[in-house]
């Protein structure tokens, strides 16, 4: 070594390290390969040998991915296999920030984005800040032209990559608010969660499916040789096949909102009408109810005006039991006093207990006192005076049947209270429907007062959906149905997996007995107190009833209803039709449920294919179709017209029928007029159209005749007692119109009791 | 060996009589061929792994797979080339740089200032069409070559606090301090290991080294625990999968990605190339946490096979500084060996969470062309002064 240190070279080359230099660079030798290197492979054993399996896991978990495939949720058909809900194909937008590469692409997707898919600007901008992301829901459910339009904004901008889209469904009521109590609603993620949709949310939802795959940090699928899939399919849910009939329920609907609107009713009304022999519900309908595709907006403009008006706590609380109400399915969860319609069941039970029948006589004397207490007739101080059983149930007379409630006894009044299945839920397949509590009805160990006021339908409550299934009963001949709305259970493929076979829960009273009620019922239609019910061709069954509400009566409230059923004998279907706190003049049930009633009756019966059998009355009554002419010879035009029972009146010299009026096919009662016009260039007589309202059917008549209009006559009781008055017309008083215009005017009992 | 350093003095072409002569420019003499061998072997091995592990983010990101492997092979040439070239310069060479080539690392330190940032770092200089390269690794190499300069000319009196302790600090200070404020935490702790471990072993005075260590250990805790700066770091660290499930998600991203990989790995590895922390999940796996997917996809004795070969690198130029005969050739070993030992171990503590993320590259398996041509042109070095200890051996066979 000091070889070469020795000449002139300098000092610095010649000096070897020294003996403590080589020992400390050991030691830092030793510090980094053993103490540092070590420590390394200490950390390695303990994360890849002692911890890897579960770091190994948690690492799969990010690398698979897990999407849950939606099943197509089940339909809903009514009977007719009508689609009253269906579930649609929409798409959710999928954002991954991750993959957004400028700050000028986050301003440029939070500006067009919000934009094209109607979302908060601003949270959107937040969403794709979050770089790390590769999962934001930008939007949910959009339809196919929506993912059309940022299909092509994706490819302008060129951001393939930064989103995409998935598959899902949306539930579509393509009816709107038809029949929405019935079948509820679902929410974001497609549960059910009011009615059908929820009650059947099992059955309806089907089961989702799963695809695992591996995907990379960005989400998406790795390549071919990395991956691995597995696919578990999606179970399509089961569809329902109801016992609703659309197009009652488009009936009912409609009478039945005409009605709350026209009486002003704040507490909704509601129409079911049942299949009496299977228990089957063929429309249920409450008003004001709401639209499914939208249930979480307010329906009724009023209420949304009350709401505007508050603010803070008040308003959101207000809101919410708005909604809640809209939502609740009035005939399965309020409870309400059926008032004189409890009186088919007294009568009932005074048939089938042998205490009274047809040629019992009743007496009122305007009221009656039991214990002391006097109990008024509603016709008071008026009074009935002797009646007849069928008298007594077409009068609605209070003392009669207070009287016939106390000869039954307390005992056997609640044995068929129970009977008529007002103590127990009637088990309909409908969300919510209400107990009915002890505390809502008395037992058989009533005293006189309250037997008396049982008997009457007051002091007990009771829910719409016992109503109807009891008057069921009666129509049928004495079975106590379970009601039910779900007929059939169908697979994705249309298969049938359930059948709903009707239940007898038990016979009540005798067929005999049914009978005989059901025969003073109709009596009481046609022409009684329930006059309003009629509907010509059908014999109709009824009773109506009003019953005060009596927790709050400084309010002043009741609720009026109409139960019944048609034909009287053979009754295929029952209607109950109840309004909750109406606010017009009138509030009886005759006066205003029976008319809902009746409508909807008159529509039904026919579409259903029950023939009508009309009296010599009704036929007297009926109406005429006008033949056409035009075209025609004058003489034989005019024997033509003659023929059907009309007058004709011809206008002009000429000898050929140019023009008529009503036009061919038109319906217009017997007797009426038909005028024909055999010149162009007369000028159409013309004549002004009566005011009818008020007017009796006399009046009516010759105001009609000696004005040259027709009048077309509805709500009229062929024989009926009392003073049926015009309460509407289809053409207003004063109007010119040509002669022989048809005026449609309906007619309606004023006096209608209760 | 010695039969390699005869066949080397021979191809040299250096008269093997002269006995006087003067360190030139060329170095002669056989270099040691272990040290070759094994480093060649480790950056084969880390050019294989690099691509593997840069595979899938050069697809999506580029578009391209072979992006990183081609830009890297091409450097890899370049950087061999390099060493060769280097290993021919006589190390005694370096004496008349170590003070230019600090004054052009200060420049460069300076001027890095002047550049725009990159989100506010900035601690590139690119150079168009070779690429960029980082000033700090140029302070590194000029580092280690001043402080042997140094060291070697006052090794006597390396112990009085004038001579061995200030001067070194004035220079390690300054040089940190510009590299901290860039800022980049990862190398000034690797500027600051080398420069102590060189002054350690150049004999500073212990006890000025101990308090200065102890004042580091104490002015960091203050740091962390006191003022909060790089708290988040430290509670990543600390607590990896909790921070992931909590509210630093995004700080542990790395980390846990990384321990995720590690531990997908297990005894045997999913075999090369089959990683799937790569596919995006572990972020720029072809740069500092190249090694998480060696892990993965050579299991626990694959990443301890490596481990050992940096290992028996480390050990190869710890044995040519012995070897030396100067101490400024036995400094520079030092300090060029000790430079690839602490950034590997470094590294690997990084990668394996036995330290905080401070992002540093592991030396010829991440990603960075021109760190790789500078990183094998300092192995050159070493090469060079293995052929000085072949060449004396050859001189004292001959005498």
């Amino acid at each position: 070594m000091a070889v070469s240190d020795k000449k002139g070279t300098p000092e610095i080359h010649t000096r070897a390290p020294v003996r403590g230099m080589k020992l400390r660079a050991a030691a830092v030798l030793i510090f980094v390969v053993v103490i540092a290197f070590g420590g390394v492979i200490g950390k390695l054993f303990h994360w890849q040998i002692q911890e890897g399996d579960s770091l190994q896991q948690e690492a799969v978990a990010q690398q698979l991915s897990d999407t849950v495939t939606s099943p197509n949720r089940g339909k809903i058909f009514d009977r007719n296999g009508s689609t009253l809900v269906e579930s649609q194909l929409v798409w959710t937008v999928i954002m991954s920030p991750a993959a957004i590469e400028t700050d000028e692409d986050r301003v440029t997707i939070a500006d067009d984005i919000s934009a094209l898919l109607e979302v908060d600007r601003d949270t959107l901008y937040a969403k794709t800040q979050k770089t790390y992301s590769q999962f934001e829901y930008v939007k949910k459910k959009i339809p196919r032209a929506k993912v059309e339009e940022l299909a092509a904004w994706v490819s302008e901008k060129e951001m393939g990559g930064v989103f995409r889209v998935i598959t899902d469904y949306k539930r579509v009521y393509p009816y709107g608010s038809l029949a929405s109590t019935v079948l509820g609603f679902t929410g974001a993620e497609g549960t059910g969660l009011y009615g059908l949709e929820a009650l059947y949310e099992n059955t309806l939802a089907g089961e989702a499916g799963r695809v695992i795959t591996t995907q990379n940090g960005w989400g998406e699928k790795m390549p071919n040789t990395l991956s691995y899939e597995k696919t578990i399919d999606a179970t399509d849910g089961s569809s329902l096949v109801l016992t609703i009939d659309q197009t009652i329920q488009h009936y009912a609907e409609k009478y039945l909102e005409e009605a709350v609107k026209a009486t002003g009713c704040t507490n909704r009304g509601l129409a079911v009408v049942m299949d009496v022999n299977t228990g089957g519900i063929l429309a249920l309908a409450v008003k004001g109810d709401y639209d499914p595709n939208d249930p979480f907006t307010i329906a009724d403009p009023d209420v949304l005006a009350e709401l505007a008006e508050l603010s803070g706590d008040e308003e959101s609380t207000a809101r919410s039991a708005a909604l809640q109400k809209q939502w609740n399915n009035k005939v399965v969860y309020d409870f309400y006093e059926p008032g004189s319609v409890f009186k088919v069941f007294t009568s009932c039970m005074g048939i089938e207990e042998g205490v009274a029948n047809e040629s019992t006589s009743f007496h009122c004397g305007g009221s009656l006192t039991v214990l002391g207490r006097k109990m008024n007739c509603h016709v008071y101080p008026s009074a009935h005076g002797t009646q007849t059983f069928a008298q007594a149930i077409s009068n609605s007379c209070n003392p009669a049947f207070m009287n016939l409630g106390l000869s039954i006894g307390a005992k056997n009044f609640f044995k068929y209270f129970v009977g008529f299945g007002f103590t127990e839920l009637t088990g309909i397949d409908m969300l919510g429907e209400s107990q009915v509590t002890s505390a809502l009805y008395y037992d058989d160990t009533m005293g006189d007062v309250s037997l008396a006021t049982n008997a009457i339908g007051q002091t007990f409550k009771i829910t719409p959906i016992q109503m109807i299934t009891a008057i069921s009963a009666v129509a049928n001949g004495g079975d106590l149905m379970t009601p039910y709305v779900v007929a059939e259970e169908l697979d994705s493929a249309g298969n049938v997996l359930k059948v709903t076979t009707p239940t007898v829960r038990r016979q009540v009273i005798s067929k005999d007995t049914a009978a005989r009620v059901s025969a003073m019922l109709a009596a009481s239609v046609n022409g009684g107190g329930s006059r309003n019910a009629y509907v010509a061709g059908y014999r109709v069954a009824g009773k109506t009833g009003t019953s005060d509400k009596t927790e709050r009566p400084e309010d002043n409230n009741v609720w009026a209803s109409f139960s019944g059923f048609a034909p009287a004998d053979d009754p295929q279907i029952a209607i109950l039709v109840v309004l909750d706190e109406p606010h017009s003049a009138i509030r009886y049930g005759g006066t205003i449920s029976a008319p809902v009633a009746q409508k909807i009756l008159a529509d039904a019966l026919p579409y259903l294919g029950i023939e009508p059998v009309y009296t010599d009355a009704e036929l007297a009554n009926m109406n005429s179709a006008t033949p056409a002419v035009v075209g025609k010879e004058v003489n034989t035009a005019a024997s033509l017209v003659k023929s059907q029972g009309l007058e004709y009146y011809i206008v002009g010299e000429g000898s050929t029928v140019l023009k008529q009026v009503p036009d061919g096919g038109a319906t217009i009662p017997k007797g009426g007029q038909v005028v024909l016009y055999t010149e162009t260039t007369v000028a159409d007589k013309t004549v002004t159209v009566p005011n009818f309202e008020g007017m009796t059917l006399s009046q009516a008549n010759q105001a009609a005749a000696s004005s040259g209009v027709n009048i077309l006559i509805k709500g009229l009781v062929t024989g009926a007692s009392g003073d049926p008055k015009v309460s509407t017309q289809s053409v207003a008083g004063g109007t010119t119109v040509p002669r022989a215009t048809v005026v449609t005017v309906n007619f309606i009992y004023a006096d209608a009791i209760e | 060996m010695a039969t390699n350093g005869q066949e080397a003095a021979r191809t040299t072409g250096t008269p093997a009589k002269k006995k006087k002569r003067s360190y030139g420019l060329l170095a002669v003499g056989g270099f040691d061929m272990p040290f070759l061998i094994l480093l060649l072997l480790v950056l084969s091995i880390g050019l294989i792994c690099m691509f593997s592990a840069s595979f899938v983010y050069a697809y999506y990101n580029d578009g391209d797979s072979y992006f990183y492997i081609k830009k890297q092979m091409i450097f890899a040439l370049i950087g061999v080339v390099a060493m060769l070239a280097c290993s021919c310069v006589d190390y005694h060479w370096w004496h008349k740089a170590a003070l230019p080539l600090m004054g052009v690392s200060y420049i460069l330190l300076i001027i890095v200032f002047l550049l725009p940032s990159a989100s506010g770092i900035r601690r590139w200089i690119r150079l168009p069409g070779i690429g960029q390269f980082q000033p700090s690794e140029v302070a590194k190499f000029a580092l280690i070559v001043l402080f042997a300069h140094m060291i070697s000319l006052n090794q006597k009196r390396m112990k009085k606090l004038t001579v061995g302790f200030w001067p070194f600090l004035l220079v390690l200070g300054t040089v940190c301090g510009l590299v901290v404020v860039e800022p980049h935490l990862s190398g000034t702790i690797l500027l600051a290991a080398i420069g102590l471990v060189m002054m350690f072993v150049g004999g500073s005075n212990l006890i000025a080294l101990g308090g200065l260590l102890a004042l580091g250990a104490v002015g960091a805790y203050i740091m962390v625990f006191k003022l909060g700066y790089e708290y988040d770091r430290i509670l990543v660290w600390l607590e990896p999968f909790e921070s992931y499930a909590g509210e630093m998600r995004d700080q542990a991203w790395q980390t846990v990605q990384s321990l995720y990989a590690i531990g997908s790995g297990g005894l045997l590895g999913q075999g090369l190339g089959n990683s799937r922390q790569k596919h995006l999940f572990l972020p720029e796996p072809q740069n500092d946490f190249v090694f998480a997917v060696v892990c993965e996809e050579l299991g626990f004795v694959g990443a301890v096979i490596i481990i050992l070969l940096f290992a028996a690198l480390i050990w190869r130029g710890f044995a040519i500084a012995m070897k030396a005969k100067d101490k400024f050739g036995f400094m520079l070993a030092i300090g060029l060996t000790a430079q690839i030992g602490l950034q590997v171990a470094l590294n690997l503590a990084v990668v394996s969470n036995l330290f905080p993320n401070t992002g540093i590259s592991l030396p010829f398996f991440s990603y960075g062309g021109t760190s790789l041509v500078m990183l094998l042109g300092q192995m050159g070095i070493i090469l060079s002064i293995s052929r000085g200890q072949n060449r004396l051996h050859q001189d004292l066979i001959e005498e």
